[in-house]
């Protein structure tokens, strides 16, 4: 395998079939209970007529965003975006205040409602493996994945390589590749012979959902002290006013 | 002989503390249920709708309830309308215990409640909630400095501590306008984040100042509602004269608000969404017609204006309609992706409505909000035409 210089996923839609291999195998190389995964596979059913019979599977995974919008709502920066692709999460600095679920566009964060404050109630979502990727491995859900519908690589040969393969079949697929432009651009990419609506995607634009609010708080300080200077300059002035009206009818009143 | 069985003077409560101490036992029982066994355990929230009652209730509707007391001090202190005067302290300390109940309700909220003060060392200065928590913490500060002359008072020995702090109020009424501003309209940018999930009828990039507007509206209402209140229990006078010129302000706020709504569909040319939205058109339309029409309506009728009754009437059609955009812009608005898809049915609710629990808690802690005013005002002189030695102990 080539040096990877921006880990990234290809989910190709049309190979999956919805076997949940990647969902257990996330469980056991992280370690994650049961009742919980780090992976969602919604299988969207049986759609279409006879003969034209058609189903669909989404493979449900953190985007691994370029601009990740729980990193730009978490309060405490508990959120890191790799260099190299990876949105970790680091649970010693979370506050539970589940800011980032809001935030992100895809509902990727998930939290502990079933921990008490003794255990303490975490977010959690998918890592990357860091474990392995950073050893040469390739993450668990894509070792695992019987029919290659999970692919990891660099984003950039994965994105030609998507393209490559849409080109290759235009009756097939879906000429886009979802995950190269959205939201700024995400290290999750996916391939679909379905709308991507369909797989529940959301339709987003090419900035990331946070711009407008980044930008309104990149206002606030400039904000704060003009507007502290404002109020100043009226309670100095206001003061003035009064000292001096106060001053005027006591003179008037000497002079009667 | 008389029978004697009435109680020791000092557990004589009457019925209306006795009702707030047992919804505040529920609360606290209902909160330490949260507390050992998740906050699953007792609410209705989940992986598709993470905030729920106790954010649009609690911290939403809370602190836009707590607008009067920045809105009081800046224009007795900043704009030196003395004559306001004896309606600055029950607004200070309206707010300040507004704020101290919106504190309480996100400790329950938090998943680590006790990380709240990792706020303070650990800053993403990219998120809106972090200005507003840290707006909160200092602006909490602020409301106890502007409000401890009234409890220092009460102590000869104090008055000189009392004195200080009056001497150099202005820079702390100033950091008190200014960190009002930023959380108030920060509340609004919190939801800035979400423009796929907030109904394009909220959604705008002017969110904040759509926030810091109606706040204003509601600060007025709020002076007006408390006002109100307690002359009614504490059997005192109401300056009515102070909040007839309040009343008077309302519609032009509340015109500036409608301006800005529909001013922004309009730029956005998103006007044809008041009516095709179905549900969202018809929130939309309540929000406006309870909480902007009806109280300009009937503040521009002079009658309105003089009357007791017609003023809390008043107040409280703007607070009810205000509250609702509260709840809309929060949550009723607010749309997550179809959580069909993204899990399996084991993983969460698909829909969200609050549980019993959930409105418990946020119930008892208003009613100890409500408590600590009636006490506060009772033992110390927090309404200037009484004296500390008038208030008389027992109901």
């Amino acid at each position: 395998m080539t040096e990877i210089k921006h880990h990234a996923y290809l989910f190709d839609a049309t190979r999956c079939i919805d076997c949940r291999a990647c969902m257990v195998a996330c469980s056991v190389e992280n370690n994650i209970d049961m009742d919980k995964t780090r992976i969602w596979v919604a299988g969207l059913g049986i759609t279409g007529t006879f003969p034209d019979l058609q189903r669909g599977t989404m493979v449900y995974h953190c985007m691994h965003c370029e601009h990740p919008d729980c990193m730009s709502a978490c309060p405490v920066g508990a959120y890191t975006k790799a260099e190299d692709g990876p949105v970790t999460y680091n649970p010693d600095l979370c506050i539970g205040c589940r800011y980032c679920m809001n935030a992100c566009p895809f509902g990727v964060p998930h939290f502990d409602y079933d921990k008490g404050i003794i255990d303490g109630a975490f977010i959690d979502k998918c890592t990357f493996c860091p474990q392995r990727i950073y050893n040469g491995q390739e993450p668990a859900c894509v070792q695992t994945c019987p029919t290659d519908a999970l692919e990891y690589g660099d984003r950039d040969e994965l994105i030609a390589k998507a393209h490559e393969r849409i080109a290759a079949h235009p009756d097939k697929y879906i000429q886009h590749v979802y995950g190269e432009h959205e939201n700024g651009g995400t290290s999750y990419l996916i391939i679909s012979h379905v709308p991507f609506a369909d797989l529940g995607l959301p339709d987003l634009p090419e900035t990331p959902v946070n711009e407008v609010s980044e930008k309104v708080m990149a206002m606030t300080i400039p904000f704060a002290l003009s507007w502290g200077a404002v109020l100043s300059g009226v309670a100095a002035g206001v003061n003035l006013y009064n000292k001096n009206k106060e001053e005027a009818e006591k003179k008037a009143e000497e002079t009667k | 002989m008389k029978l004697d069985i009435t109680l020791p003077k000092f557990l004589r409560i009457g019925i209306l503390p006795s009702v707030l101490i047992a919804l505040m036992g529920i609360a606290f029982v209902t909160a330490m249920a949260r507390y050992a066994f998740g906050i699953g355990a007792i609410s209705d929230l989940s992986y598709s709708y993470p905030w729920g009652f106790w954010i649009s209730f609690d911290l939403f509707t809370g602190v836009v309830i707590s607008s009067g007391g920045f809105l009081m001090a800046g224009l007795v202190y900043i704009l030196g309308i003395k004559e306001f005067q004896p309606l600055l302290r029950p607004s200070v300390l309206t707010a300040f215990l507004g704020y101290i109940m919106v504190a309480i309700a996100l400790l329950v909220d938090l998943g680590q409640p006790l990380r709240i003060w990792y706020m303070m060392i650990h800053w993403n200065h990219t998120s809106v909630l972090l200005e507003i928590g840290i707006c909160v913490m200092l602006y909490l500060t602020v409301l106890a400095i502007e409000f401890a002359p009234v409890v220092l008072e009460s102590f000869p020995k104090l008055h000189n501590i009392a004195h200080l702090i009056h001497k150099f109020i202005m820079p702390f009424v100033i950091l008190g306008v200014v960190l009002s501003t930023l959380h108030q309209s920060s509340l609004g940018s919190l939801l800035l984040i979400q423009p796929t999930k907030l109904h394009p009828l909220w959604w705008t990039p002017i969110l904040p100042i759509m926030f810091f507007t109606s706040a204003i509206s509601v600060g007025m209402a709020m002076i007006i509602l408390e006002s109100s209140l307690s002359s009614r229990y504490f059997q005192r006078g109401l300056e009515t004269h102070l909040l007839e010129k309040i009343a008077k302000g309302l519609p032009i706020a509340l015109g500036v608000y409608a301006l800005l709504k529909f001013g922004e569909l309009a730029v956005a040319g998103e006007l044809d969404l008041l009516f095709t939205s179905g549900i969202m058109s018809v929130l939309f339309w309540a929000e406006i017609l309870i909480g902007v029409v009806t109280p300009i309506v009937w503040f521009s009728i002079q009658k309105n204006r003089t009357s007791n009754n017609a003023l809390l009437t008043g107040a409280i059609i703007v607070l009810v309609g205000m509250i609702l955009n509260r709840f809309n812009v929060s949550w009723f608005a607010v749309k997550h992706p179809d959580p069909l898809f993204y899990m399996p049915t084991f993983m969460g609710n698909v829909d969200y409505f609050p549980t019993f629990p959930e409105v418990a808690v946020s119930i008892g802690i208003f009613a100890a909000g409500i408590m600590a005013f009636g006490l506060i005002a009772k033992y110390f002189p927090v309404f200037e035409d009484e004296l500390p030695a008038a208030a008389h102990a027992g109901d």
